[in-house]
């Protein structure tokens, strides 16, 4: 039923939009921009595997879009979209290699890309190839990050895969 | 995989990833060069590493002479005529983010930065 999966998208993105602005407004606990949780994240990965690739795609879109717009940083929409963009291309090539047991394996390597991808993106557009001195940083913090988010998302799937997909089936 | 081999994989990433990121911060502070400001204007500009023997920098304003201390690596407001002096409590420089500032001599000593950090480019 391809109106149910819309609908559901849209619900999963409405979420990952509000966890985004909420997670914004916290204050960042360092002054290295890109290390936080990136909650939205769960939102996902959780389409990704509960609904499908395509969804998946659009829920990243928008939320990256009007995220941006909700917390007024277009510079950040940049980084966003760079990140987002590569993570999301690891995330498909690699999730036939990934069962939902160790979703969060996934989430960590895509967190780590996203991290990459928004320090490319930083050093593309202030010309200064010196911040690759955070990239140990921005892994480390990828790592523990996205195994947070990935197990969040691998949980909540455990138990609601079932109830998902009957619905979406019938 | 197992998951146990993927858990061990990331730990030893992480592990190595801050002791890459304290080797780094051990050995290439991001900028070692010190300008010290008064009236707006750029008084002297100190690289730090290459500070050998300290030097004590006396500059004056209405309020009476500041002293500024310069060793190797350091750099801090030694004594102030003003009357709250919070710029001796200040002690010594260490990030870009608190400059030592004595509002009523109107100087500054802060961190020059060679490049643009990143905060001047998210605006954070």
């Amino acid at each position: 039923m391809k109106t149910k999966k819309i609908i559901f998208t849209s619900v999963l993105t409405a979420l990952a939009l509000v966890s985004f602005v909420i997670e914004a407004s916290i204050p960042p606990l360092t002054p290295i921009y890109g290390v936080k949780l990136g909650i939205a994240n769960i939102f996902t990965l959780f389409t990704l595997y509960s609904i499908g690739a395509p969804y998946a795609f659009a829920l990243l879109i928008l939320r990256i879009t009007i995220g941006s717009i909700f917390t007024g940083q277009l510079v950040s929409f940049l980084y966003s979209l760079a990140g987002g963009l590569l993570s999301f291309l690891l995330m498909i090539l690699l999730k036939r290699f990934f069962p939902l047991k160790q979703l969060w394996v996934l989430s960590v390597l895509c967190a780590v890309t996203h991290n990459l991808g928004q320090l490319l993106t930083a050093i593309l557009i202030t010309q200064t190839p010196q911040l690759m001195y955070y990239l140990p940083v921005l892994a480390a913090s990828g790592i523990i990050a996205g195994a947070f988010t990935g197990l969040c998302a691998q949980l909540v799937l455990k138990r609601l895969q079932k109830q998902i997909s009957k619905q979406l089936n019938t | 995989m197992k998951t146990r081999t993927w858990i061990i994989i990331f730990s030893l990433a992480c592990v190595l990833c801050v002791c890459v990121w304290l080797y780094f911060s051990a050995f290439f502070s991001p900028s070692e060069t010190v300008g010290i400001y008064q009236d707006g204007v750029l008084v002297r500009q100190i690289d730090l590493s290459s500070v050998t023997q300290p030097e004590e920098i006396t500059l004056s304003g209405e309020y009476g002479d500041n002293v500024i201390l310069v060793s190797h690596g350091h750099i801090k407001m030694k004594s102030a005529d003003c009357p709250d002096k919070l710029c001796v409590k200040h002690g010594e420089l260490k990030s870009s983010a608190s400059p030592i500032v004595c509002l009523p001599n109107k100087i500054v000593i802060k961190f020059e930065d060679d490049a643009p950090s990143a905060d001047a480019v998210t605006g954070r």
